[in-house]
């Protein structure tokens, strides 16, 4: 696939060499053309004895293939055609119109003594750079073989002497042969020199530009493929589960190594099988198969002891516990990789291709940076499992004494148990408060635990935040009014639905609002308000006319634990973590708490969030 | 005489148990223990309660629902009433409802009522005597 690729690349390339220089070509003829004609006209009108009607004529021809040429690269051009050859052909047309041409204005204008005689040089040096080095000797060899021909025949004077242009010694004196074939040779020599040189600098430019063709697809493909892994990671770090980041891996691997199927397989816990967690261009049939057991598969041990294992003919290869189903897939290649969390193998990633020797060594390194990188994903998602795992186990375990002993408390207070002095009540009632905010405490620890454990998993609801602020507000609106504090709610209709885990709004709204409420005297207010602050985001507002915080405490209310001096005195009872959990809520849902007290007014706190989740 | 009205507590936390019984009881109620699914629905089969309370939670997360399901899909029990206790309503249970059993009954739950601890003892009496009220029309 690559070489064919290649290949492709280098004929395009050279095409477009080909093609711009054939019509350089053609723009250069004219020039010449006009050239000569001009030079053949003032030679004439300053009185140099000149054959102008031949000559004339001669570039007059010149002029007229030239517009052939130009009028066939257009069509060529516009077929489209990509093969290359009929560039070549239309190159090798030129030339040799040209060469008939050139020869016909040295036959005219001197022969061997023609001053012209010098163009061959550009016309060879032109086929050198144009056309393959043996096309260039081809041509020098028939240049020589014209040229001697020429010469012989003028002198043997079976051909008159063309009309010199310039008065030269040699057309008078008695013309000797050896002179003549001196100077042929030297005219010669020349002219095999300049093909060499022209043709060995074509030649080591081409490597080069070959060269440089390899090294830039080379860095194309390494930048294609580093992009598709930057793209994989970047997916699997928003996957929430095992199943949709192994999903995604093997999804990516297959498209970014161009292989028709892949598969990733885990280790059980006494790592003796390995069960298909995803596949990729796989039939049901060789998947349901159910796990494989290591023991039975060579490939599969050797892989899970460590090694990395590129198979070029899977026909030739027996170490598999289902060798025919390889087959009846249609497999003939495959890498398998350790899949490897530190120093643990925890599973084998492997891709597999329809084509034998498929893979290079440098697949393999890539595709080991691959499956290096989905195993760190598979291990970040199994602990952040574990960490979810054990905080709702932790809660559930924490919470239950705390309720039981809630009941039981209850019941003796409301004396379902026999009737209280009043002492008794009064210890039974600071009980019950002191559990009651312990209670409180660990539901309010283990919402952040949860939240920072789960703070990845996307969100697929879309909470009609109206609604549950309606909801929440609904909760606090008695005891405000048992406090007899006023509570005025302000919902903007305009404000969207929010894509999120409704707890946060939950925890958000429940917790702004009861410390409002808590914090606010009698015959205060307290005031929320939901509205659209602009097009992206939305404004989430609770004032209050309470015991406001003191400025040097504003900036450690979101601080664990940490309770202002008058919340202290004002009430022993106080987490000093919900203000925490409105600043994760805040976070989770990518938005910003801020908090104003302006002394003696109450506190105004602002939440700002982006309306599309 | 008229017999009192029999209610089955299950929950794998008997101190929580002997609350709501002394409460019950002390409302005159018949009240049965259990403290996991198994003996629950043994009790069941001994004699058809009159309303069941039961844990979400015992020994693992789905327990009470299993039982609850099970109950639903029963001829002879499908109609006794439910009160089910959540102890921890934000792990989702509630709100997004139990996965595995989407294919039994669909978003329906096969509860009546949730009830969420700490129970407060005098909401608990008061929807059993709803409960119970609307079960006798």
């Amino acid at each position: 696939m690559a070489e064919g690729h290649e290949l492709i690349k280098a004929q395009l390339f050279f095409r477009k060499e080909l093609m711009e220089r054939v019509q350089w070509f053609i723009r250069l003829r004219w020039t010449a053309a006009a050239a000569g004609l001009v030079a053949v006209w003032i030679a004439y009108i300053l009185g140099f004895p000149i054959a102008v009607t031949p000559v004339t004529a001669l570039l007059l021809f010149c002029a007229l293939y030239n517009t052939g040429f130009s009028f066939l690269l257009r069509t060529l051009q516009s077929s489209g055609t990509s093969d290359v050859r009929h560039y070549v052909v239309f190159a090798h047309a030129q030339f040799a119109l040209d060469f008939l041409a050139l020869f016909g204005i040295i036959f005219f204008t001197g022969g061997l003594f023609s001053p012209v005689l010098i163009f061959i040089f550009f016309h060879i040096m032109l086929t050198g750079i144009l056309l393959e080095p043996l096309s260039c000797y081809i041509y020098s060899a028939v240049v020589l073989l014209a040229a001697g021909l020429m010469i012989f025949l003028q002198v043997t004077r079976v051909l008159p002497p063309g009309p010199p242009l310039l008065e030269h010694p040699f057309l008078h004196a008695q013309i000797r042969f050896a002179d003549m074939a001196a100077a042929y040779g030297i005219f010669a020599a020349a002219v095999v020199v300049t093909a060499y040189l022209i043709t060995t600098l074509k030649i080591s430019l081409r490597t080069k530009g070959r060269e440089l063709l390899s090294v830039s697809r080379q860095l194309d493909l390494s930048n294609a493929k580093l992009m598709a892994l930057y793209g994989m990671v970047k997916e699997m770090h928003m996957c929430s589960d095992l199943q949709a980041l192994a999903d995604s891996a093997a999804r990516n691997a297959a498209i970014i190594m161009g292989v028709k199927a892949c598969s990733i397989k885990l280790l059980d816990e006494q790592r003796r099988n390995l069960r298909f967690v995803s596949t990729y261009g796989l039939s049901e049939d060789y998947v349901s198969k159910g796990p494989i057991d290591i023991e039975k598969s060579l490939v599969n041990l050797r892989v899970v002891r460590g090694d990395k294992i590129s198979i070029g003919r899977v026909d030739e290869t027996y170490a598999f516990q289902y060798p025919e189903d390889i087959v009846k897939e249609n497999i003939s290649s495959l890498i398998c990789l350790p899949l490897r969390a530190e120093k643990m193998i925890t599973g084998v990633f492997c891709i597999y291709s329809g084509e034998a020797d498929f893979f290079t060594q440098q697949d393999v390194d890539f595709f080991s940076l691959m499956a290096d990188l989905t195993a760190l994903g598979i291990e970040n998602i199994k602990t952040q499992e574990n960490k979810t795992w054990f905080l709702r186990k932790a809660a559930h375990q924490l919470r239950s004494p705390l309720n039981a002993t809630h009941s039981m408390l209850d019941t003796l207070l409301r004396q379902y148990q026999g009737p209280l002095n009043s002492s008794q009540k009064g210890v039974l009632e600071r009980c019950m408060t002191r559990i009651s905010l312990l209670a409180e405490m660990v539901g309010d620890l283990l919402k952040i635990g949860i939240k920072r454990a789960d703070i990845r998993r996307p969100d697929s609801t879309v909470v009609d935040v109206q609604k549950k602020l309606k909801e929440v507000a609904g909760l606090y609106q008695p005891r405000a009014y048992e406090k007899n504090i006023g509570f005025n709610l302000q919902i903007d209709d305009a404000v969207p639905g929010v894509k999120a885990d409704p707890q946060l709004f939950d925890n958000l709204f429940s917790n702004l609002i009861s410390n409002a409420v808590k914090y606010t005297n009698p015959g205060g207010r307290v005031d929320i308000a939901l509205g659209v602050e602009n097009e992206s985001h939305i404004l989430f507002e609770v004032s209050d006319t309470g015991i406001g915080i003191p400025e040097q405490d504003l900036t450690n209310i979101f601080t664990e634990f940490y309770r202002s001096e008058n919340a202290r005195a004002y009430t022993e009872k106080g987490t000093g973590l919900g203000l925490v959990i409105v600043k994760e809520v805040m976070d989770a849902l990518g938005g910003t708490v801020t908090v104003e007290s302006p002394a003696g007014k109450g506190a105004r706190f602002f939440c700002r969030f982006p309306a599309a989740q | 005489m008229k017999t009192q009205p029999d209610i089955l507590v299950i929950d794998d936390d008997k101190d929580l148990v002997e609350t709501i019984r002394v409460v019950l009881e002390s409302q005159g109620y018949e009240v049965r223990r259990a403290y996991n699914g198994k003996e629950g629905r043994l009790q069941i089969e001994k004699k058809i309660p009159d309303l069941i309370i039961l844990d979400v939670m015992m020994s693992t997360d789905t327990e009470g629902f299993d039982l609850a399901y099970k109950l639903k899909q029963s001829k002879d029990y499908k109609t006794i009433p439910i009160l089910m206790l959540t102890s921890f309503p934000s792990s989702g249970m509630v709100e997004k409802g139990p996965e595995k059993f989407q294919h039994i009954m669909g978003e329906e739950w096969p509860v009546t009522e949730f009830l969420e601890k700490p129970v407060n003892p005098d909401d608990l009496i008061a929807v059993i005597e709803e409960v119970l009220a609307e079960k006798k029309e």
